[in-house]
């Protein structure tokens, strides 16, 4: 993960979060801070393969 | 030097002699100037080839993969901390291996000399600390000190860590040496700079895989860059495609890199492919104290559980 | 254009956030619809590979449960 970042990807494109089967609460929870944590970085442009483009 | 290479040739042909073992992995003079070659040794006879000099950079232990005949192996510091790796991780056993070990002074880089001169590389002597190259008839005495690889002058164990026999006194460690001055100069980067970086450094990758076949740690049977279904990476130049490779050979490097500087050596379009590798090998040894194949004794921190882990980064 | 909505892969490991997930399920409770799960048998079957080709297939982000 730190390699990730070290090698030039946003920190917080990669997400860790460790949730019990009974937590359903915490997982609701978590998916929106996920969910806005990535609608505040934007969109992934850099690592990713760009569509090939036909002449 | 040149005594460490009579007693390398001595103790070969003295084992081979009384068949303690059916081979010895060693150097020899290669077809180019500063190319020494890996040679197999199987009959006391043929033991005048094995050399010892400042050219003898590749990693042997990258031989020794799953072999089942007794060996004799020539190692410098690097090597014998990636005959350890192997021998923790089942590749090789101890029993095995005869390891004849070489307190190292660091190798040449071929590529700063190379920039030196004008013209192809003659002939290359060495004395002490004195290069002595010949290139298109003229003569030129250059520092072995300041030639050498990065990986060895910021090496820190250069005497053998596990060995049966040594051919020289051990040699004086270097001390003082910031290994990590230029990862962390990477580190203070943003993003953006980061990406760029690497973006710059890998532009020349031509995906030979040099890197991977001369690395002793990448012995996988089916490379994940060969497997076809499902198939993580694109064999395409596309420089995601790059990066990817890049990345995940870095990975599976984590906590066994030793730092040999072989795929660097390997590289013939001269990519740093050490950048990947020693971000690693820093987190390693910040997080859980670790340095690759160091011991017999102790289990990688990566495939152990502790309970006092590093987790911070698990929400 | 409307607001950003990211696509979020999510690793959920089978025994406990894919049973939490079910759990939201069952319970009837409300989270945002980005996440597109991908059920392993265990965090252990992680593997750089997936998150690395998921972010290169367009993904914007990887989120990884245990």
């Amino acid at each position: 993960m730190n390699l990730m970042e070290h090698m030039g990807i946003e920190p917080g494109r990669l997400q860790f979060s460790w949730i019990s089967s009974a937590e359903s609460t915490k997982f609701v929870e978590v998916v929106k801070d996920v969910t806005s944590s990535v609608k505040a970085l934007g969109p992934n442009t850099t690592y990713k393969k760009q569509a090939v483009k036909v002449a | 030097m040149s005594g460490y290479q009579d007693k390398i040739k001595e103790t070969a042909k003295r084992l081979l002699k009384e068949g303690s073992v059916e081979m010895v992995i060693g150097f020899r003079k290669g077809t180019l100037p500063m190319m020494n070659e890996p040679c197999f040794i199987r009959r006391p006879e043929d033991v005048h080839q094995l050399v010892w000099d400042s050219n003898c950079g590749i990693n042997l232990a990258n031989y020794l993969t799953d072999r089942k005949e007794k060996i004799a192996i020539v190692a410098k510091g690097c090597d014998s901390r990636n005959i350890v790796t192997h021998i923790i991780e089942n590749k090789i056993k101890r029993e095995k291996l005869h390891i004849i070990g070489v307190p190292c002074q660091g190798m040449v880089d071929k590529r700063k000399v190379a920039a030196l001169c004008a013209g192809d590389i003659e002939n290359v002597t060495e004395d002490g600390d004195v290069l002595t190259v010949t290139c298109q008839g003229a003569e030129k005495k250059l520092s072995r000190k300041e030639m050498l690889q990065e990986n060895c002058t910021l090496c820190i164990h250069r005497n053998p860590v596990l060995f049966d026999e040594l051919v020289g006194e051990p040699v004086a460690e270097q001390t003082g040496i910031d290994r990590f001055a230029e990862v962390r100069r990477i580190e203070a980067m943003e993003s953006q700079e980061k990406w760029q970086y690497f973006e710059d450094l890998l532009a020349p990758c031509v995906r030979c895989y040099a890197c991977r076949n001369a690395c002793p740690l990448c012995y996988c049977p089916t490379c994940f860059v060969d497997e076809s279904k499902p198939q993580w990476v694109g064999k395409s130049q596309n420089p995601i495609d790059i990066r990817t490779f890049h990345f995940l050979r870095a990975y599976h490097c984590a906590g066994r890199c030793t730092d040999c500087g072989a795929c660097e050596r390997a590289c013939p379009m001269g990519i740093k492919v050490r950048q990947f590798t020693s971000k690693l090998n820093k987190d390693v040894l910040e997080m859980f104290g670790w340095e690759a194949g160091m011991t017999l004794e102790q289990r990688p921190p990566l495939d152990t559980y502790k309970p006092n882990d590093p987790n911070d980064f698990i929400k | 254009m409307a607001e950003f909505e990211p696509k979020i892969v999510s690793f959920l490991c089978n025994w406990c956030s894919y049973g939490a997930a079910d759990l939201a399920g069952v319970g009837r409770m409300e989270y945002p619809p980005n996440i597109r799960v991908i059920r392993i048998p265990c965090t252990g079957r992680m593997s750089p590979k997936f998150f690395l080709s998921a972010l290169a297939e367009g993904a914007d982000a990887v989120w990884v449960s245990g």
